[in-house]
C-alpha cells in the first residue's frame, strides 16, 4: 500500500490547525480509511489532548526517530476508532529534534501501513514548518477570514509553490467563518478570500462553540452527528477521498422568522 | 429605500468587508514581490523622466497601477502623450 501524506499548515498560530488535524483524522477514519496523525509541534504538544488520548502517551515522535522504541510502540490507537492512530510530539524537546530527512523516512514507513498520514505542522515558516512538510505530497492550508491569517496563508502558499516537485497539491480550508458577520459586510466572505489567494478550496468550517466543548471532552466534533462544524469536517474528508460534495449551507439561521426573512432576501454563500 | 438597505445590509460600498479586501489586495502585491514601501514611487519618477525626454505628457491622466492575476503581478503604466519632442 502507498498511502497519502497530507500536511496541515497555516503560517499563523491559533487559526485551528490542530483542531482541523484532529477532525480531519477522525472524519477520514469514519469513512473506513486507516489514518495516522503525526503531531509535529514538538515542544508544544496538543493533538493528544484534542483526541482525548493524553493519558495513553508512552513514547513519542522523537523516541521513534532516535530509536528508543519501535514506531508501532509509539502509535497510540484511538479508543473509539481502531483504524485511527496518533504519533504524539515530544513535550520536552524543540523543533530541531527531528530533521527533514528523518521526517521523510518516517512518512515512508507510515504510508506503507496507513492510507492517510496527516501531519499537524507547527505555526511559523521556519524549521518546524519545513520539517513538517518534508515527507508530504499534499498540503491543506488553514486560514480564517481575518487579514493577518490570510496574509500568512499567502506566505505559506508561496513557500508551497516553490516546493512544486514535492507538494503536488495544496488546498485551502477557511475556518471560523461567521455567516451573520459576512451578511452584515463586517467580514470577508469565502469568495473574497479565494479571490485574494487564488487557491483551490477544500472546505469551509463555521465558527462553532461546540469546538470548545469537544476539546474539553477530548472528542473531536467530526465524530458527533448534528454539529455543523463536525459536518463541515466530514465533508472535507469526503472531498479528500475524491467525492464531489457541495459546500454546507451555513446560511440557515438559528433565530426566528425575522432572521430567516433577512437571509431569504439576502443570502450569503459562504 | 435607505431603511430597506440598512435592514437588508445591501449597501456594501463603504463596508468593513470591502475595506479589508482592498487593503488585503494591496498588501499582498507588495508581499509577493517583496517590494519595500516607496520603491514603486521611485520607479514611477524614473519612468516619467525617461518618457518625458521623448514626449510631452499630460501629467493629469498619467497613472500607474499594480494588478494581480492568478498570483502574478503586472505593472500597468498609462501615459497620455500630447506630442513628440523629437
Amino acid at each position: 500500500m502507498e498511502g497519502r501524506v497530507i500536511v496541515i499548515t497555516s503560517g499563523k498560530g491559533g487559526v485551528g490547525k490542530t483542531t482541523a488535524s484532529a477532525n480531519i483524522g477522525v472524519a477520514l477514519a469514519n469513512t473506513g480509511a486507516s489514518v495516522a496523525l503525526i503531531d509535529m509541534d514538538i515542544g508544544l504538544r496538543n493533538l493528544d489532548i484534542l483526541m482525548g488520548l493524553e493519558n495513553r502517551v508512552v513514547y513519542n515522535l522523537v523516541d521513534v526517530v532516535e530509536e528508543r522504541c519501535k514506531l508501532r510502540q509509539a502509535l497510540v490507537r484511538d479508543k473509539r476508532l481502531p483504524n485511527l492512530s496518533l504519533l504524539p510530539a515530544a513535550q520536552t524537546r524543540d523543533k530541531t529534534a527531528v530533521n527533514a530527512e528523518q521526517m521523510k523516512k518516517l512518512c515512508i514507513e507510515l504510508k506503507s501501513s496507513f492510507e492517510f498520514v496527516i501531519v499537524d505542522s507547527p505555526a511559523g515558516i521556519e524549521t518546524g514548518f519545513q520539517n513538517a512538510v518534508a515527507g508530504a505530497q499534499e498540503a491543506i492550508i488553514i486560514t480564517t477570514p481575518e487579514m493577518s491569517a490570510v496574509r500568512d496563508a499567502d506566505r505559506i502558499i508561496g513557500l508551497l509553490e516553490a516546493k512544486k516537485d514535492e507538494i503536488e497539491e495544496y488546498r485551502l480550508v477557511i475556518n471560523r467563518i461567521r455567516p451573520e458577520m459576512v451578511r452584515a459586510s463586517d467580514m470577508m466572505s469565502v469568495d473574497d478570500v479565494l479571490e485574494i489567494l487564488s487557491v483551490k478550496l477544500l472546505g469551509v468550517v463555521p465558527e462553532d462553540e461546540e469546538i470548545i466543548i469537544s476539546t474539553n471532552k477530548g472528542e473531536p466534533v467530526a465524530g458527533t452527528d448534528n454539529i455543523r462544524s463536525g459536518m463541515a469536517f466530514r465533508n472535507i474528508a469526503r472531498r479528500l477521498r475524491g467525492e464531489d460534495v457541495p459546500l454546507l449551507d451555513l446560511d440557515v439561521p438559528n433565530g426566528g422568522w425575522l432572521n430567516r426573512l433577512v437571509s431569504f432576501f439576502n443570502p450569503v454563500r459562504v | 429605500m435607505q431603511l430597506l438597505n440598512w435592514f437588508f445590509h445591501l449597501d456594501s460600498s463603504e463596508s468593513v468587508r470591502s475595506t479589508a479586501k482592498d487593503r488585503m489586495r494591496k498588501m499582498l502585491v507588495y508581499d509577493r514581490l517583496e517590494l519595500p514601501a516607496g520603491r514603486l514611487e521611485v520607479l514611477q519618477e524614473e519612468l516619467l523622466a525617461v518618457v518625458s525626454r521623448y514626449f510631452e505628457l499630460d501629467a493629469e491622466t498619467t497613472n500607474f497601477d499594480l494588478q494581480q492575476s492568478e498570483r502574478k503581478a503586472a505593472l500597468i503604466a498609462n501615459f497620455r502623450l500630447l506630442r513628440s519632442k523629437c
